[in-house]
């Protein structure tokens, strides 16, 4: 057969000089085509189907009582009136629960912090959740959870993660004895000499407050459990790895009874759609019940009570150059808030040291990462897993550099940049890029953003009195997520493998059916699995059926995290069709009376080497395969099915112990340009033009690469601009609905336009890297550098807190006027 | 967030509608589009035990002209009224208004008379009504009564209205030849309830300005009517109008408070700023050019 692992890597679409390994543009026969989206038709059409159309019959109804406290001792929880009403079926407190569940899981090794879905003793945060009614209806459940009387006890809470952090804070878990939950200093390269080698440096601290990807979507569960066949079966609308296996954990019941339904439609996620907590509230009661139970979070339920908000940092960034601008040393010391219970969410302060030069050549590195507690709604995983609040950071010191050097900051980027012909280039911290051409990706962003033009526009404004300003960023997107970070915060967590599993089964009459067991939500796996599988097979990608089994019926698993599919699943896709294809060549083969290396696969067929008239087509291999043992090479089994579970590229090494290691295989880069405007009256912002250099190896399918990076783009600019989980000194939620969390719309996003550049990977099968957090990776960072352009134009001072809003903006301005002369 | 269980009724004239509140007071709420009540229900901030709807109530959706203005019918929903001729020419500020409204969909539905009612002083109609000195028509089982706009916002979502009474008509005059009008805001996204917004209407003849009105939102619990800049500004050539003293008179008169969104100095400062700029544009639509004084 043909070395195919070699020969067919490439960029058909966007193929240029600089890309090393271009291959002939037909080297490829369904990837990187304009294909659409095969996923667009049901969801045009209205018909998803996602876990709140999923009503078995007889099915109850989940209502929550919520913690008006931020902190408080539960004194006695009084549930006679709910019970009382009629519909209502059963209210179940934080104890009762306890009593026959595990808490759920920590990540870090802190096992004084118990996290369950309902408060037992105390609660932690305004919003979190204290008892459970079921009942007939949402409705009713809603009545009867309105008539529990829960009395509390006010304790001293704490709001600010610097505060949290000091030792005489009001503890969240006092019996871990402090809201630190975990503290690294890591040291890499030669810190001393990066340091005597620098002329200046330059030191920013910035805050990214608190926001979230926030789904259309809220976080839904259907758990029903059949008591003959002792099977639990669940509904969720989940993007979490280890779903099936942590609920059956906290449920005390063996993994092998509980079968979580990946054949849902999950209307939005971006890493938050973990629902643990629901899962298994969900899960203990429809048990204890004896009927299918769902649990639908309302828009404030989600908000406050979903545990889904997404990192809240505090970071100090020091730069070191020396005169001519060139990177020595890096600092950089954050503060993680992670609300009342840390979960996975610390493991976000590990992920960025895989990339934690960014796109720059920084001989030496420290940096202090600390994670605490405070009263505050849970954190989880979004896009980016802490990449992206990293990225702004840094892109803020290099800004920040810049303006301290006098020098253009494009400039200032480009002398810094890691060169093509470096890679594969090993960082500080121990991880290798794969590959990447940065200047040639800024080429083409500035020459499609037609930067002189966009400089002129700028000044023509300034110029009239007004305020306006260029932002840049460029940064990068690690991709084909592993989970090694765990291992780097906790070095009890020794996993370091995150496989992906594909079936493909060729049925008796020829037609082809990919079978994946995860859940999506929205980054079209169905177009992709069948892309993929008819690129690697030669066959009609539109005529391939992709499935989804179930956690029981499927394979390892670790679903649609770390923008890891098109490069892990991609691997695991390959593997099953390397196999199909030597069994297919062995019929071939026999029928030909030829030995298996005499022939190869060429599309649907097995052709002899030596004589391309002697081959065996698609139906007669398939036919053989299934129902004619007498063609079948000896010993051969009958059918065409094959399993592959993949490793992730380059993982499988544990960290060192100062924290080195190889993290993520795949690095995509990025380039934002972008032109604000701002009103000098009402300071308020308007994006002009947004540009995109963006390079993810090979692209799969054109239009899903634009889509996430239309959409990653639309949510970095909500981060710069808009969102916020804002919370009150008393505790209390001031965003509950999204009258006051503010999602950019149409109006806000500009156009967008994207340019593509292609450098292939060199670890996945046809050179893709990761797009999943495309735009988002470097939006945050390009919007702030444009509102502070303008800001630094007219002398006043850069603001480095996100979301920066119009009355930022103008206090800004005014202090400019305050202190300058009249 | 479902709503407290409650009895809907669905009259189809206005007696019947009152006989309804009369029964029911305090436990029931009018439903006019929904788009301000219905997320009161749904977070059972409003919990009422009969919900009145207006909707078959064709003869609040119609707008009349009189011989001094026009009658615009409570039902009327913003959509309407922004299609409307009209509107276009008799309350030509209500008309520059309408746009700033929420987005399409809700201006599809919500109401004229659901966003006076409502009394929220974040809205735009409210302020111009306020502008406008419109009257507000309202029939109760004690009959029917014309209340002012100054005697009609009384306080944050607190309007004059009486629990049993509905609102059924607004008057608004019809300005005189040399009139133009302005409305702006600025809010954090657009079709968000804006942070300030500022509404005027100003009438030029024999080359001074003879009648400004301008109100502004959210700044205070009702809609401002800015009269300290009014004064400034009446009597003045289009050519000598000193908007930034206007401006700082309102500046000087103002308590907003601040928030999330905006600090209270943000919003003091940005009404005077929206303030010159609405009266600016009326003027220049008053006189058919630009008049701002440098
Ligand atoms: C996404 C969104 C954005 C919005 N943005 C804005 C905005 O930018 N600016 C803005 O002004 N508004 C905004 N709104 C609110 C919207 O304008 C509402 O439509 C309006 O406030 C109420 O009108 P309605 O007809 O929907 O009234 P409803 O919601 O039906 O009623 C509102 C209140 O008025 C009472 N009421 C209604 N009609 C009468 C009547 N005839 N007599 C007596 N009482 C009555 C009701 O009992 C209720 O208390 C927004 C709403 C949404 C959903």
């Amino acid at each position: 057969m043909r070395p195919r692992r070699d020969g067919r890597r490439g960029c058909p679409v966007t193929a240029t000089p600089s890309a090393p390994a271009a291959a002939a543009p037909d080297a490829h026969r369904y990837l990187s085509q304009e294909a659409g989206v095969r996923e667009d038709r049901r969801f045009v059409a209205g018909r998803g189907r996602y876990v709140a159309d999923v009503t078995p019959p007889g099915t109850l109804h989940v209502g929550l009582v919520t913690s008006p406290h931020p902190h408080a001792r539960i004194v006695d929880i009084d549930v006679a009136e709910a019970l009382a009403l009629p519909g209502v079926v059963a209210v179940l407190t934080g104890a009762e629960l306890a009593k026959s569940t595990e808490p759920l899981r920590q990540y870090l090794d802190v096992p004084e912090v118990q996290w369950r879905p309902l408060a037992v003793d105390a609660t932690r945060y305004a919003g979190e959740w204290v008892a459970a009614v079921v009942a007939e209806s949402r409705a009713l459940a809603e009545d009867g959870a309105e008539l529990v009387v829960v009395d509390y006890e006010p304790l001293p809470h704490v709001m600010d993660p610097e505060v949290a952090a000091r030792a005489d804070a009001p503890l969240v878990h006092p019996t871990h004895g402090t809201n630190v939950m975990a503290h690294r200093e890591f040291a890499w390269g030669d810190v001393a000499g990066g340091r005597a080698r620098a002329g200046a440096t330059t030191t920013v601290r910035t805050r990214w407050n608190r926001n979230s990807t926030v789904p259309l979507e809220t976080f839904g569960v259907v758990a029903a459990w059949d008591p003959h066949r002792e099977l639990l079966d669940v509904w969720a609308s989940i993007q979490m790895p280890q779903f099936p296996d942590q609920l059956a954990g906290a449920l005390r019941i063996p993994t092998n009874q509980v079968r979580v339904h990946f054949d849902i439609d999950v209307g939005g996620s971006y890493g938050v759609k973990r629902g643990i907590k629901h899962g298994v509230l969900a899960g203990f009661l429809a048990r204890r019940l004896g009927a299918p139970v769902k649990l639908i979070e309302d828009r404030s339920e989600n908000m406050h009570g979903g545990d889904f908000h997404g990192p809240d940092r505090v970071f100090e960034v020091e730069l070191a150059y020396t005169a001519d601008g060139e990177f020595t040393h890096l600092r950089i010391d954050v503060i993680d808030d992670e609300g009342a219970y840390p979960g996975r969410s610390p493991l976000q302060l590990a992920k960025p040291i895989g990339a934690i030069v960014g796109p720059y050549r920084i001989p030496s590195v420290e940096y202090n990462a600390t994670a605490v507690t405070t009263n505050k709604t849970g954190q989880v995983a979004v896009r980016g897993f802490g990449q992206s609040p990293t990225n702004y950071a840094i892109e803020a010191a290099v800004d920040a550099a810049a303006r301290d050097l006098g020098m253009d900051r494009l400039e200032l980027r480009r002398r810094n940049f890691i060169q093509p012909e470096e890679f594969p280039y090993r960082i500080p911290s121990g991880t290798e890029y794969d590959s990447g051409d940065y200047p040639a990706v800024v080429d083409k962003a500035v020459r499609a953003a037609d930067l002189p033009a966009l400089i002129e526009r700028r000044d023509a404004v300034r110029a009239e009195g007004g305020l306006a300003g260029i932002g840049f960023a460029a940064c990068l997107e690690p991709s084909g997520g592993n989970a090694i970070f765990e291992n780097v915060m906790n070095p009890r967590n020794d996993k370091t493998t995150f496989p992906e599993g594909c079936r493909i089964r060729v049925d008796g009459e020829g037609a082809v059916t990919a079978v994946v067991s995860i859940s999506s939500a929205g980054q079209s796996h169905d177009t992709m699995v069948a892309t993929l599988v008819g690129e690697e097979l030669g066959v009609d990608p539109a005529g391939i059926t992709v499935l989804r089994a179930d956690s029981l019926a499927g394979f390892p698993s670790q679903s649609p995290v770390g923008s890891r599919m098109a490069i892990v699943l991609g691997q695991a896709i390959r593997g099953a069709a390397d196999e199909l294809k030597a069994r297919l060549c062995a019929i071939g083969a026999h029928q030909l009376g030829l030995a298996p290396d005499e022939v190869r696969y060429d599309r649907g067929s097995v052709v002899a080497h030596a004589d391309p008239d002697a081959a065996v087509g698609w139906r007669d291999l398939v036919a053989i395969a299934h129902r004619k043992q007498h063609l079948l090479p000896p010993g051969a089994s009958p059918g065409l099915e094959v399993v592959h579970v993949a490793h992730t590229p380059r993982s499988g090494t544990l960290a060192e112990p100062d924290g080195t290691v190889q993290l993520y295989p795949c690095y995509s880069f990025e380039v934002h340009v972008v032109l604000a405007e701002i009103d000098p009256g009402t300071a308020k912002v308007e994006l002009r033009d947004y540009v995109i250099g963006h390079d993810c190896g090979t692209v799969l399918n054109p239009e899903v690469v634009r889509g996430m990076v239309y959409g990653g783009t639309a949510h970095g600019i909500g981060v710069a601009l808009y969102e916020q989980f804002a919370f009150n000194p008393d505790g209390q939620p001031l965003t509950q609905s999204f009258i006051d969390y503010l999602l950019p719309s149409a109006h806000e996003v500009p156009d967008i336009v994207d340019v593509e550049h292609c450098t292939p990977s060199p670890y996945t099968t046809f050179g893709q890297k990761g797009a999943g957090e495309a735009g988002y990776m470097g939006a945050p960072a390009a919007v702030a550098g444009a509102v502070n352009d303008a800001l630094t134009a007219r002398g006043a001072a850069p603001v480095h807190s996100l979301p920066i809003t119009p009355s930022d903006i103008w206090s800004a301005l005014r202090a400019t006027r305050e202190e300058g002369p009249q | 967030m479902k709503p407290i269980d409650f009895h809907l009724h669905r009259p189809t004239t206005l007696a019947e509608a009152i006989a309804l509140l009369a029964e029911h007071g305090d436990d029931a709420k009018v439903l006019a589009g929904g788009q301000s009540l219905l997320p009161l229900l749904n977070f059972r901030l409003a919990r009422p035990e009969h919900v009145v709807d207006l909707g078959r109530l064709t003869t609040l959706r119609t707008t009349r002209r009189t011989t001094d203005g026009l009658t615009l019918g409570a039902m009327v929903t913003y959509a309407r009224a922004e299609a409307s001729r009209a509107v276009a020419e008799d309350a030509p500020l209500l008309a520059a208004a309408l746009p700033f409204v929420a987005h399409k969909p809700v201006r599809a539905r919500g109401t004229v008379g659901g966003s006076i009612a409502h009394g929220d002083p974040a809205a735009e109609l409210p302020a111009v009504i306020r502008a406008l000195d419109a009257v507000m028509v309202a029939a109760g089982p004690r009959g029917v009564r014309r209340i002012p706009a100054a005697e009609f916002f009384v306080g944050n979502l607190v309007t004059a209205l009486e629990v049993d009474e509905i609102l059924t008509g607004i008057d608004v005059a019809r300005p005189a030849r040399g009139t133009g009008a302005a409305f702006t805001e600025v809010g954090r996204r657009q079709g968000d309830f804006a942070l300030v917004g500022a509404g005027a209407q100003v009438t030029v003849a024999d080359g001074v300005v003879v009648d400004v009105r301008i109100a502004l939102t959210g700044i205070a619990g009702v809609p401002h009517r800015a009269t300290e800049a009014e004064t400034l500004l009446t009597g003045v050539p289009p050519a000598d109008l000193d908007l930034d003293a206007a401006a700082d008179a309102t500046r000087a008169v103002i308590a907003p408070s601040g928030d999330l969104h905006a600090t209270a100095d943000y919003r003091r400062d940005v009404a005077g700023v929206l303030l010159g700029r609405v009266v600016a544009t009326a003027v220049e639509r008053a006189t058919g050019h630009a008049h701002r004084a440098a």
